[in-house]
């Protein structure tokens, strides 16, 4: 039997192999992960509930399952975190807010439906942001620096996986809540096609802009969790009829004839920090010295997206809250609840004027990516490493137009929401003082197959993900 | 537009949002609405930039390949 402290840091794949191999079973790493929680918890505070005694009877479930010869996939048995913003039955689900408090809900969202049919044991729920909105200010802390700020809104998620408490997660991006948490604590991080995952039983943030993503250390292990999740699901109006591929299969099949596009006029904009852009650089040469072609292009629509996206993100947030607002108001932080509730005074004529202005938007990106035949678009992540926590909305020191960190983030994050495509973040390397820098690959509809091959091949130029934070192991 | 007609529309649209929050009972910062009149405005700029050819819907197709 492999040592506890040696389970925790397989991947999900290597842990598959090995309970197939029967050198581990899902009790093994279910026991090691519940241990690791007990250690870390008190100083990262990543989860919101932890059904240990459920986790523990799913997992003997599983090895029963596997050892009869029923075996569900690579997620069987695997010991699974979800945002706190997935409906589970059974398990307390808060959404970050007192107006949540104490609820217990009487099904499950499809993505947990779906987890459970791979096999996944759900290992607990992770702390979100109220509401999945940044209004509030969560106790979770980032392995990688305590002082620093951990991601958001699936901040948990992030967290649990950075610290070696989870083997995968879910996590929703309405403004990039899967990437920056990706980006910020080396993980990888995939927001899929809009409709791709279904969001039912998800709390919504806002319908037209919420996705529901993987969130793994490792390329291979976020195809995996891709794959489990996806797919049409007749009770989410949004959610798309495509067929699901094996994203995994062919994930090794290199860069030939990759076409990777590059605006640098708009993702290497002077708020681009030297480390970050170094980064990003480095990933570039890498793939294009793997036998991608790299093209300057130029999509002056990419400065409006900020604009239109929170014109739609506000009024379909106001619309969701306004009635437990006017019931609950007290409930919600005041941060939240002015966030939540702003949109009720932009006018409907804005917001369809702000759909149009998205479709637009999709249009020149689309009509970009035929003109050049790309395959993605590649970019820094975010700005910036994270940032103090007391400095994420503050005015930057080496900005003069008064940009926060904030700021940054949703300048990089936010095209991908609007536009609907796939995107992923995964680890670029390090700052020189030891924080995690993301890269983000943005693709064509339906086309996450491609943007897996592409982060794969280049993950096996380097090891950053396999890079633990400091604050993983307590010092002896 | 003139900047200083653009600074004293965005005063009097932010005062329009106030008055309307006020009435909607909403308790928004000054500052949030002040954000908010320029976002508007920008939107409100677009439309007169050929937005009426794209319908208001979100249309996910997979036909980005040649």
């Amino acid at each position: 039997m492999t040592e506890s402290r040696a389970l925790i840091d397989l991947s999900i794949s290597e842990a598959a192999a090995a309970i197939r191999r029967s050198e581990t079973s899902s009790v093994a790493l279910t026991q090691a992960t519940l241990a690791r929680i007990k250690e870390t918890e008190a100083t990262l505070q990543a989860y919101a509930a932890v059904p240990a005694e459920l986790a523990l009877a799913a997992a003997e479930r599983a090895d029963r399952e596997l050892a009869a010869g029923h075996d569900r996939g690579p997620l069987h048995g695997i010991p699974i975190a979800v945002k706190d913003n997935c409906y589970s039955k059974g398990i307390r689900t808060e959404v970050g807010s007192k107006v949540y408090a104490g609820f217990v809900p009487d099904y499950d969202a499809t993505v947990v439906e779906k987890l459970y049919a791979a096999g996944a044991v759900v290992i607990g729920k992770t702390v979100c942001h109220e509401f999945s909105c940044g209004g509030s200010d969560p106790p979770t802390r980032s392995p990688w620096d305590l002082s620093r700020f951990p991601g958001g809104s699936s901040i948990g998620s992030g967290v649990a996986l950075a610290a070696r408490s989870a083997f995968g997660a879910i996590g929703t991006d309405t403004g990039g809540s899967v990437r920056i948490p990706a980006s910020i604590n080396n993980l990888v991080g995939m927001k899929a096609t809009y409709g791709r995952v279904s969001a039912y039983g998800v709390v919504p943030l806002a319908w037209s802009l919420d996705h529901v993503g993987p969130m793994t250390r490792a390329v291979l292990d976020n195809a995996l969790m891709l794959r489990a999740i996806a797919g049409h699901d007749p009770k989410d109006a949004n959610s798309a009829r495509a067929a699901v591929p094996d994203f995994a299969a062919g994930i090794d099949g290199g860069l030939p004839g990759a076409r990777i596009g590059i605006d640098r006029g708009y993702f290497f904009y002077p708020g681009v920090v030297d480390s970050v852009r170094a980064a990003a650089e480095g990933v570039i040469e890498a793939l294009a010295a793997l036998g991608a072609d790299i093209i300057e292009v130029n999509l002056p629509e990419l400065a409006l997206t900020r604009e239109t996206l929170s014109t739609i993100r506000m009024v379909e947030s106001a619309s969701y809250h306004r009635r437990q607002i006017q019931e609950k108001g007290h409930l919600y932080s005041p941060g939240t609840r002015a966030t939540l509730e702003i949109g009720q005074v932009v006018l409907a004529t804005a917001y369809v004027a702000a759909l149009r202005a998205r479709e637009r938007f999709r249009a020149a990106m689309k009509a970009l990516f035929k003109r050049e035949n790309l395959d993605a678009l590649i970019s820094p992540t975010i700005p910036v490493p994270a940032p103090l926590r007391a400095d994420v909305w503050q005015p930057r020191d080496d900005m003069e137009d008064g940009e926060t960190p904030t700021d940054g983030f949703v300048h990089h994050v936010y095209p991908a929401n609007l536009s609907g495509q796939p995107a992923i973040s995964a680890p670029a390397g390090f700052s020189p003082d030891g924080l995690p820098i993301g890269y983000s690959l943005i693709g064509r509809p339906f086309d996450e197959a491609t943007l897996y091959r592409i982060a794969y091949a280049y993950e096996r130029t380097q090891n950053w993900h396999e890079r633990q934070p400091p604050q993983v192991y307590p010092t002896p | 537009m003139p900047r200083a007609n653009q600074s004293a529309g965005l005063e009097k649209d932010t005062d329009a949002l106030a008055q309307l929050a006020q009435w909607l009972q909403l308790k928004v910062a000054p500052e949030d609405l002040a954000a908010l009149s320029k976002q508007l405005r920008v939107i409100d700029e677009l439309e007169g930039d050929a937005l009426q050819d794209y319908p208001p819907i979100l249309r996910m197709d997979a036909d980005w390949h040649d």
